[in-house]
């Protein structure tokens, strides 16, 4: 079993890394975590995550620029049916487009735009950035034994812009802030986070394992 | 990225010492809600602030400022010092206070911080001062044995909101940031850094964002003496790539 963690140049990946590594050695999953540029390792791999940090379209370019990769993933993803973990930008990628500055084609995975978020309240301020609670809209595998709603645990998030799925079905999970937002995305084998897992303490590692055993 | 405007208080004014050095105390405002609606009406985001006088005493000596800048302003307010005991966490949050940060008692009471955050997820944070790598405690004037790692480390997965990471030997020196243990804070832990000690210019927040992974900022000096006006600041961040809140 192997763990691939794209690298396309689209920010720091250690945090990211060092937290699957973290869960996979926790939960006593024997899957080796590689941080990786490389097109055929990412096509081969047992479980691909995909994070991103910046502008949507600034990470779509940085994967194109990548030769092979999108090719890649498609061939992981959907062919293969591996398991995926898209996390912040990377989990934007998985839509259909992003508007952030530019009109931009995502991966197409999920129906669906990425587009700014609205707080009702004006005085929430864009970015969202900080913790929140993650109400679940679907039960899914990831969010096993995690403890969620009002009071449950808490997920950090730093972000301008969300996944508006095109599909109800395919939103599993939202926070508030000045109204819902768009936490967690699914669909058949691929999953993705709008808030960082790696930031998000006991509520990530727990997301993280759990991704780590799932079985789609 | 958030920046936070700090002020100190000592005997009820808005303060800026060097060094953490009560003897080089420069008074910039004598009426520290009128400062915190300053920096409100600038434009900052949340407001970092920290009762001086209760770091060395171990319990609140500026409560009425304090109270005074809660009424003053909408922005969330972060407050540290002399905050040592849970009815004083559950005080202050009761007051208002979105966030408490524990300072001495992090070092000296673990548990206290760690229980305060499963019953407050969110509204804890904890401060981390550090004097050539050791963290210092009873507002800076003694020195610990221990490193900002190793406490920072006892807090990974207790729900901690951040961590505040203070430089004492670069604060209030406009000089920079604390770079390399910035980074290696932020690598050895998950929770998210807030970087402050030593910011004088725009480079000096870029870099502790970009390089630093730094989660957010705080300074004092460069915003109170209007060396740089929050908007531009924001906009230069942001033309650098780095993502800042909006609208002022």
């Amino acid at each position: 079993m192997s763990v691939a963690i794209v690298d396309y140049s689209s920010g720091n990946l250690h945090s990211a890394a060092k937290a699957f590594e973290r869960a996979a050695h926790e939960a006593g999953l024997d899957q080796p975590i590689a941080v990786t540029q490389d097109p055929a390792a990412v096509a081969r791999a047992d479980r691909v995550v995909l994070p991103g940090v910046g502008a949507f379209a600034d990470c779509r370019r940085g994967l194109d620029a990548v030769p092979g990769m999108v090719e890649a993933l498609e061939e992981a993803v959907r062919r293969r049916g591996r398991p995926f973990f898209g996390i912040c930008v990377g989990m934007q990628l998985m839509a259909e487009r992003g508007l952030e500055y530019e009109v931009k084609q995502g991966l197409g995975w999920i129906a669906g735009d990425v587009d700014r978020i609205a707080p009702k309240d004006p005085m929430l301020k864009i970015p969202h950035m900080g913790w929140n609670t993650l109400n679940v809209v679907r039960p899914h595998p990831l969010l096993e034994g995690v403890t969620l709603g009002p009071d449950g645990r808490h997920a950090y998030f730093v972000h301008s812009y969300q996944l508006k799925p095109g599909n109800r079905a395919d939103l599993i999970a939202e926070a508030d802030y000045g109204g819902a937002v768009t936490a967690i995305v699914g669909r058949d084998n691929m999953v993705g986070t709008q808030f960082h897992p790696e930031k998000s303490q006991k509520l990530g590692l727990a997301l993280i394992a759990n991704f780590l055993k799932w079985k789609p | 990225m958030i920046l936070f405007p700090a002020i100190d208080l000592k005997d009820g004014l808005a303060v800026r010492l060097q060094q953490g050095d009560m003897a080089r105390a420069t008074i910039f405002n004598d009426d520290p809600a009128a400062q915190a609606k300053i920096f409100a009406t600038q434009g900052f985001d949340y407001l970092h602030l920290v009762d001086l006088d209760g770091a060395f005493a171990g319990k609140p000596m500026n409560a009425a400022a304090v109270e005074c800048i809660l009424a003053a302003v909408k922005m969330p307010v972060q407050l540290g010092g002399g905050i040592r005991d849970r009815a004083t966490i559950e005080a202050w949050l009761g007051k208002g206070i979105r966030r408490v940060i524990i300072g001495t008692a992090a070092v000296r009471d673990p548990a206290l911080v760690k229980d305060a955050a499963r019953a407050f997820p969110g509204h804890v944070a904890v401060g981390l001062d550090a004097r050539d790598g050791k963290v210092a405690v009873e507002g800076w004037a003694e020195t610990s044995t221990l490193s900002a790692l190793d406490i920072a480390r006892r807090f990974e997965d207790a729900g901690v909101a951040a961590i505040i990471y203070t430089d004492v030997a670069r604060d209030g020196m406009l000089k920079g940031l604390n770079l390399d243990a910035t980074i290696a804070l932020a690598d050895a832990v998950s929770i998210p850094v807030i970087a402050s000690g030593g910011a004088g210019a725009v480079e000096h927040f870029a870099e502790v964002f970009q390089e630093g992974r730094a989660d957010a900022a705080l300074a004092a000096s460069i915003f109170h003496f209007g060396l740089e006006s929050i908007g531009e600041l924001k906009q230069q961040l942001q033309a650098a790539g780095i993502p800042m809140r909006w609208p002022l």
